[in-house]
C-alpha cells in the first residue's frame, strides 16, 4: 500500500478520491499507486448508495503526470510490456464499467496515462489554471499510449482531433480540450470543487444528457471521422505529415498511426488488445529506451545549477546589456526581452543598433504569423528593448553578454570598458565560439564575474547554451548563468574552457573527415545521403554552406592548432575557402549553388577542385556506405571519448545531449557515445586502428577508447 | 521657491512630421521610449519614483490616461501612480509645473514628468448623423426594419469630423488657430514678408544647430516599427532648400483672401515625446546627481480665446512680477512658434508700454527681448510642434542651451489654445 489515494464520501453519496502519491512532487501512475487505485474502485463498487465519484489531485499544478517512466525504462522485453499495459488497461476498464457516473476533475498537468485514465471517467471537468494542460505525450519518449488512449480518445473526439494529440505528442490547453470535446467544462480553479457538485446535480436532474453519444456530431465530423473515404485521406495524410517532419526514424508515430487504423471499427477490447502488444513492442525498443534516457537526462540538467555543490541562492537577471548587435546580439536581445528582461543593447552606431531591433522585430514577426503571439504582447516585450551608441544604462545591469565579432583583439576592448561601464559584481558573459575564457579573462580586473555563454546560431531557435566558466569563475557566476539560460528556455551544459569547448570540437573534426572523404573518390551527393539516411537533419557539406565556409575554415584551423596534426584540416576545405568567394548559403555559393526555386546543384568550381585531389591521389579500394559512415562518426566519437577523460563535460549523458541539441544529432540514436555503445567500442576501436594505420595520427584511438574497446565496454554503466 | 526643482535629466524623440516617419509610433509608444531611456540613463532606481506625470492633448480613445500606459510600457513597477494633464499646447510644461506643485507640497519625491503627441494617430471621427444611422441600424432586428433604416443613409452622412481640425478649432471664438493668427497680424500689423523672414530664420537657425551637432544631447535616435529599418536621428522638419521665393510663393491657408499665414509661416503638426526626471534640489543633491538645471518658478494667464497667440507676454508678464526679474538678465529665451505672426506680435507686445498699460496693468513694458536670444536653435516652425510635447521640449531645449553658453537664466513659454499662455523660468545647475 502506498497511501496515494483518500477517499471522502459525503452525505449525498459523492465520493471524492484524492490522488496524492507520497514523497512525490507529481503524481504518476505507478504499479503500486495503480493497485491501490484499483482495490479502491473494488471497494466503491460494492459500496451502497454511491450516487457519483469524483477524481481530484493533491498536487498543486499537477492532475496526473502520467505512467511511471522509470518503470518504462524497465520494459525489457515486449511481452512483458504488453502484460503491463493490459493490467493498466484492465484497471480502467474496471473503472469505466462503475455504475455510477464518475468525473475526473483536472486542476494541472494531465498527461498520457493521467489523461487515459481521465478517459476512463465518464466526465472531465478542466480548469482554466495556466498550467492545466491535457495530452497524450507518449510519442515523445518512442512509445504509444498503452492504457486505451489511442482506442478512448478517438472514440470521444474523432479521428482527426485524436490524431492531432496523439501523432505529436503535444498537449493542449483546457479551453481548446473544452473545444475539442476532451472535457465536459472548463473552470477556475478556485471554483473546481463547487463545480463538481453542481455538475453532479445537473446530471441528477437531467439536465445535463448522460448517454455515450452525447457529443453533438456535425454533419461534418461524420463526413470527416466516419465516411471511410475521408478517413483514409485523413490517415494518409497524417502518415504522409510524420514522415515529412521526422522521416521513418521515428517508429512511435508511425504505429501509433496504424494501431488506430487497424482497430477502426473494432470493439473496444479487440483495440486494447491491439495496442497493448504495439505498446510492449515500442517499449523494449532501442529507440524509446533512448528517448527515455533523454527524457531523465533532461530532467537532470533542469536540476543541475551547474556547480558542484551548493552555490546558495542564485538570484534571477533583472536587467540584460547586450553589445552587439549583429545577427547573434539581435536574436539573444530578442530571447531576453522574450523573457520580459529589460535589454540595453549597444553598438558603434545607430544605424547597427537599429539592425538588432530589426532581427528582434522580424522573429516576432515571425511568431506573430504563426499564431503564437498579438501584437500586444510583442509591443510590450519590444519595449523591453533599448538601444545605445555608448554604454550609458550599463551602470545597474545584471548581466552584459557580449556579442560582437570573434576578434580577441576587439573582444579585449569591450571588455575593459565593460569593466568601467558596469558594476564590479555584475557578470559578463562572451558569447565567444572558439576563444579561451580562461586566456580572456587574464586581462580583467575581475576574472571571478567573467565567463562564456556560447549561444548557437540562430540563437533564436538554437535549444542549447554552453555555459563556460574560465579558471577564475566564481561559481556563483556559474549558477547565475545557467539559471538565466533556463530562465531563456534553453537548456545550458556547462563546459570547460578548451579549444572548441565541446560542441564545436566533436562536430568539426566529424565535419572536415567529410572533407577528406571526397579526396578519396566519394561522391558529395553520397556523403550528404548517407548521414542523411543515419538520421543528421542536415549533410555535412550543406551543413557546412549554412555555418559559412569561411568561418568553418578558420574554426577548423583554430582546432588545427589546438589539437595538432589529429584535427588537420582537410586539404579539400582549404583550398574551397582560398578561392575567396565560395562562401556558402550566404552567397549562394558554397559546396553547393543555391539558386531560386531548384535543387542545390554541386558547384562546378568545388567538383573541380575534388577531381584535381582525387587525380593526385593514389587510388584506393572503394568504400562502403559503413565505412563512409563510420569515419565520420567514429572520428566524432573518438574525439568525444577524449573531451570525457578531460573532463571538458561532467558525464557522457550532458554531452549526448549537447550534441542532440547543439547539432541535431539524432537523439532515436540517443547521442553520439550512446550510439558507440550500440556499435560496440571493440569494434570502434578496431576500425580506428585499421584507418589509424593507413591514415595516420587523424584515426588515433583515445586511450580511453582503447582501454574500453579492449574489453568491449560502453561508455555508459546502463 | 526656495528649494528648487531640479530637473536632473531630459530626453526627447527626433520631431516628426504628421504622417510620416513616425505614423507607426502611437503617443504612448512615443512617450514609453524616452521614459524608458531617462530610467535606463540611470541616477535613481524605478522603485524611488513616486508618480509619472505626462501631459497628452489628444488623449487617443485606445489609451485613456496615457501616463499610465506610458509607466508600464516603459518598466516602471506597477505600485507607481501615473496620470495625465491636458493644459493644450501647455501640457508638457503642465507636467513639470503639476510634478513641481507636489513635490514642494511634499505630496511626492521624485517625478518622471513629460509630454507626448501622435498628431498622425488623431482619428477621423464619424459625423453624428453617421453615428445615428449606425445606431438606427444595429437597433433594427427584422429584414424590414433593418431596410427602413438602410434607407435612411444619405451621402453626406461620410464626410468625416477630421479630428486634428476639430482639436485645433476654438468652440468659443469658432476660429481654427491658424484664424487666431490672423487677428494677431491684424491687431499688429504684421507683414506677410515678416512672417515669412521669420520662418525662414527658423529653418536657418535648426539647421544650423543641426549640422553644429547641438541638438543631439537632448535627442534619442529612435529606430522605427515595425520592421525597425530605419533609426531616425534629427528631427525631419528643417528644409535645407527652404527660401523667401518658396515661401512667397505660397497661399494663405487660412483667409484666402487677404491672409497673411501660410502653411510656410506657421508650424507643422507633428509627433514627438520628451521626458524629464525631477525632485528637489536638495535631494539630488543628497542623491549625489548632478542636474541638468532647476526650475524656478512658472506662471499660466489667461486672455480672449480669439488672442491666445500672445498668450507668452500675459504669461512672462505674471512670471516677471512674481519673481521680480527683468527680461534683460534672461539669457536664453524659447517662445513658441506656433506661427510666426503670432511671435512677431509677442515681440512686439513684449517690448511696448501701451501694451502693458493697456492689458497687464503694469506702468512698463514687460521688456523687450533680444532675438538673437530668441529661439536660438529654431522653433516649431521648423522643427515642428506635437502639441502635447513642446512645453517639455522648450524647457529641455533652454537648459541644454544655457549650459553650452555657460549662463544662467532662462525662459520657456508659449501660447496655448483656448486662450491662455504659460512661461517657466529656468536657472541653469
Amino acid at each position: 500500500m502506498t497511501d496515494a489515494f483518500t477517499l471522502r464520501i459525503d452525505d449525498a453519496g459523492i465520493a471524492r478520491i484524492v490522488f496524492d502519491l507520497p514523497g512525490a512532487k507529481v503524481n504518476k501512475l505507478t504499479s503500486d499507486a495503480m493497485a491501490e487505485f484499483r482495490d479502491l474502485i473494488a471497494e466503491l463498487r460494492n459500496t451502497a448508495g454511491i450516487k457519483a465519484m469524483a477524481l481530484l489531485s493533491g498536487k498543486k499544478n499537477i492532475f496526473i503526470a502520467g505512467a511511471d517512466i522509470d518503470e518504462i525504462a524497465d520494459i525489457s522485453d515486449p511481452d512483458d510490456g504488453a502484460r503491463k499495459a493490459t493490467l493498466g488497461q484492465t484497471i480502467l476498464n474496471e473503472v469505466s464499467t462503475l455504475p455510477f457516473p464518475t468525473i475526473a476533475a483536472i486542476d494541472g498537468a494531465c498527461l498520457g496515462g493521467g489523461l487515459e485514465l481521465a478517459l476512463a471517467c465518464r466526465y472531465r471537468i478542466a480548469t482554466e489554471n495556466s498550467r492545466t494542460s491535457i495530452g497524450l505525450p507518449e510519442v515523445t519518449l518512442g512509445i504509444i499510449p498503452g492504457f486505451g488512449g489511442t482506442q478512448r480518445l478517438p472514440r470521444l473526439i474523432g479521428l482527426r482531433k485524436s490524431l492531432a494529440l496523439i501523432l505529436t505528442g503535444k498537449p493542449v490547453h483546457s479551453r481548446k480540450a473544452l473545444k475539442y470535446h476532451i472535457v465536459d467544462a472548463c473552470v477556475p480553479t478556485e471554483f473546481l470543487d463547487q463545480k463538481i457538485d453542481s455538475f453532479i446535480a445537473d446530471l441528477q436532474s437531467g439536465r445535463i444528457d448522460s448517454s455515450p453519444e452525447r457529443h453533438p456530431r456535425a454533419r461534418t465530423s461524420w463526413l470527416l471521422d466516419r465516411n471511410p473515404i475521408a478517413a483514409s485521406v485523413i490517415l494518409s495524410a497524417a502518415r504522409r505529415s510524420i514522415i515529412r517532419t521526422s522521416g521513418t526514424f521515428y517508429p512511435a508515430p508511425l504505429l501509433a498511426l496504424d494501431v488506430i487504423r487497424k482497430t477502426r471499427g473494432l470493439s473496444l477490447e479487440k483495440g486494447l488488445a491491439v495496442e497493448a502488444r504495439d505498446f510492449g513492442k515500442l517499449a523494449a525498443g532501442m529507440v524509446s529506451k533512448n528517448l527515455v534516457k533523454l527524457f531523465f537526462i533532461r530532467e537532470r540538467l533542469k536540476k543541475d545549477n551547474g556547480v558542484a555543490g551548493d552555490a546558495g541562492e542564485t538570484s534571477a537577471v533583472r536587467s540584460a546589456g547586450v553589445v552587439g548587435a549583429g545577427v547573434m546580439g539581435g536574436a539573444v536581445s530578442w530571447l531576453l526581452t522574450k523573457a520580459e528582461i529589460p535589454v540595453r543593447l549597444r553598438d558603434l552606431n545607430w544605424d547597427a543598433v537599429g539592425k538588432g531591433f530589426a532581427s528582434a522585430a522580424g522573429i516576432y514577426a515571425t511568431l506573430r504569423k504563426r499564431g503564437k503571439y498579438d501584437a500586444r504582447e510583442v509591443n510590450l516585450r519590444m519595449h523591453k528593448l533599448t538601444g545605445t551608441i555608448d554604454y550609458s544604462g550599463f551602470q545597474d545591469l545584471d548581466i552584459v553578454i557580449e556579442a560582437v565579432s570573434e576578434d580577441p583583439g576587439i573582444k579585449q576592448i569591450v571588455f575593459h570598458e565593460l569593466e568601467t561601464a558596469t558594476r564590479p559584481d555584475a557578470i559578463i558573459a562572451s558569447n565567444t565560439s572558439t576563444l579561451s575564457i580562461t586566456e580572456m579573462a587574464r586581462a580583467l580586473v575581475h576574472p571571478e564575474r567573467f565567463i562564456g555563454m556560447h549561444f548557437f546560431n540562430p540563437a533564436n531557435r538554437m535549444p542549447l547554451v554552453e555555459v563556460i566558466p574560465g579558471e577564475q569563475t566564481a561559481p556563483a557566476t556559474v549558477a547565475a548563468v545557467v539559471k538565466l539560460t533556463k530562465t531563456l528556455g534553453k537548456t545550458p551544459v556547462v563546459v570547460k574552457s578548451t579549444p572548441g569547448f565541446l560542441v564545436n570540437r566533436l562536430l568539426l573534426p566529424y565535419l572536415n573527415e567529410a572533407f577528406y572523404l571526397l579526396e578519396d573518390g566519394v561522391a558529395p551527393k553520397r556523403i550528404e545521403d548517407i548521414t542523411r539516411r543515419f538520421g543528421m537533419p542536415m549533410g555535412p557539406f550543406t551543413l557546412t554552406d549554412t555555418v559559412g565556409i569561411d568561418i568553418g575554415c578558420k574554426a577548423a584551423g583554430i582546432l588545427e592548432n589546438a589539437f595538432g596534426d589529429r584535427m588537420s584540416v582537410a586539404p579539400i576545405l582549404r583550398r574551397i575557402y582560398e578561392e575567396g568567394d565560395i562562401l556558402g548559403r550566404k552567397n549562394n555559393n558554397g559546396i553547393f549553388l543555391y539558386r531560386k526555386d531548384h535543387k542545390p546543384l554541386l558547384n562546378p568550381a568545388v567538383t573541380a577542385i575534388i577531381e584535381a585531389a582525387v587525380r593526385a591521389k593514389p587510388e584506393s579500394a572503394p568504400l562502403g556506405d559503413d565505412d563512409i559512415a563510420n569515419r565520420m562518426l567514429f572520428t566524432m566519437i573518438n574525439e568525444a571519448s577524449r573531451c570525457i577523460e578531460e573532463a571538458v563535460v561532467a558525464n557522457a549523458d550532458y554531452l549526448n545531449m549537447a550534441m542532440i541539441l547543439g547539432t541535431g544529432f539524432p537523439a532515436f540514436r540517443g547521442g553520439p557515445l550512446r550510439h558507440a555503445d550500440s556499435v560496440g567500442t571493440g569494434s570502434i576501436l578496431r576500425a580506428l586502428t585499421t584507418w589509424s594505420d593507413a591514415a595516420g595520427v587523424r584515426f588515433e584511438p583515445s586511450a580511453m577508447l582503447r582501454t574500453l574497446g579492449k574489453a568491449d565496454l560502453p561508455f555508459h554503466k546502463s | 521657491m526656495n528649494n528648487r526643482i531640479a530637473i536632473v535629466d531630459g530626453i526627447r524623440t527626433p520631431i516628426c512630421k504628421a504622417g510620416g516617419v513616425f505614423d507607426p509610433i502611437p503617443a504612448d509608444d512615443l512617450g514609453a521610449l524616452v521614459v524608458k531611456e531617462i530610467m535606463a540613463r540611470g541616477g535613481v532606481s524605478a522603485d524611488t519614483v513616486s508618480e509619472l506625470i505626462f501631459g497628452n492633448v489628444a488623449q487617443p480613445a485606445g489609451t485613456p490616461n496615457i501616463a499610465r500606459i506610458i509607466a508600464l510600457k516603459a518598466g516602471l513597477p506597477v505600485s507607481l501612480p501615473a496620470y495625465t494633464v491636458q493644459r493644450n499646447c501647455g501640457s508638457g510644461t503642465e507636467a513639470l509645473t503639476t510634478a513641481a506643485d507636489k513635490i514642494i507640497a511634499g505630496r511626492i519625491d521624485i517625478a518622471v514628468v513629460g509630454g507626448t503627441e501622435s498628431m498622425s494617430n488623431i482619428p477621423l471621427l464619424f459625423n453624428k448623423r453617421m453615428a445615428q444611422f449606425l445606431g438606427r441600424l444595429n437597433r433594427a432586428r427584422t429584414g424590414t426594419s433593418r431596410l427602413r433604416a438602410l434607407s435612411t443613409f444619405r451621402p453626406g452622412m461620410l464626410k468625416p469630423i477630421i479630428g486634428v481640425i476639430a482639436g485645433l478649432t476654438d468652440p468659443i471664438c469658432g476660429m481654427i488657430m491658424g484664424k487666431t493668427a490672423e487677428v494677431l497680424a491684424r491687431e499688429f500689423r504684421i507683414s506677410r514678408e515678416d512672417q515669412d523672414r521669420f520662418a525662414l530664420e527658423s529653418h536657418r537657425r535648426a539647421l544650423a544647430a543641426k549640422a553644429d551637432g547641438r541638438l543631439k544631447d537632448e535627442i534619442l535616435p529612435t529606430p522605427v516599427p515595425p520592421g525597425y529599418d530605419r533609426v531616425q536621428v534629427d528631427d525631419d522638419g528643417p528644409r535645407a532648400e527652404q527660401s523667401m521665393a518658396a515661401l512667397q510663393r505660397l497661399r494663405p491657408f487660412f483667409d484666402r483672401h487677404n491672409g497673411t499665414v501660410t502653411v510656410g509661416n506657421s508650424c507643422p503638426i507633428s509627433d514627438g515625446a520628451a521626458a524629464m526626471l525631477v525632485m528637489k534640489e536638495s535631494r539630488a543633491r543628497e542623491l549625489g546627481l548632478e542636474p541638468l538645471g532647476y526650475l524656478r518658478d512658472y506662471a499660466y494667464a489667461g486672455l480672449e480665446p480669439e488672442r491666445m497667440g500672445l498668450g507668452p507676454v500675459y504669461a512672462t508678464a505674471k512670471l516677471v512680477q512674481h519673481e521680480k526679474v527683468k527680461i534683460s538678465e534672461i539669457d536664453v529665451i524659447e517662445l513658441n512658434e506656433a506661427f510666426a505672426a503670432q511671435v512677431l506680435a509677442n515681440l512686439t507686445a513684449f517690448a511696448s508700454d501701451d501694451f502693458a498699460t493697456t492689458y497687464l496693468g503694469m506702468a512698463r513694458c514687460v521688456g523687450e527681448i533680444d532675438p538673437l536670444l530668441l529661439n536660438v536653435n529654431g522653433g516649431a516652425i521648423a522643427l515642428g510642434h506635437p502639441v502635447g510635447m513642446t512645453g517639455a521640449r522648450l524647457v529641455l531645449t533652454v537648459l541644454k542651451e544655457l549650459r553650452r553658453r555657460n549662463k544662467n537664466l532662462g525662459l520657456a513659454t508659449m501660447c496655448i489654445g483656448g486662450g491662455q499662455g504659460g512661461a517657466v523660468l529656468l536657472e541653469a545647475a
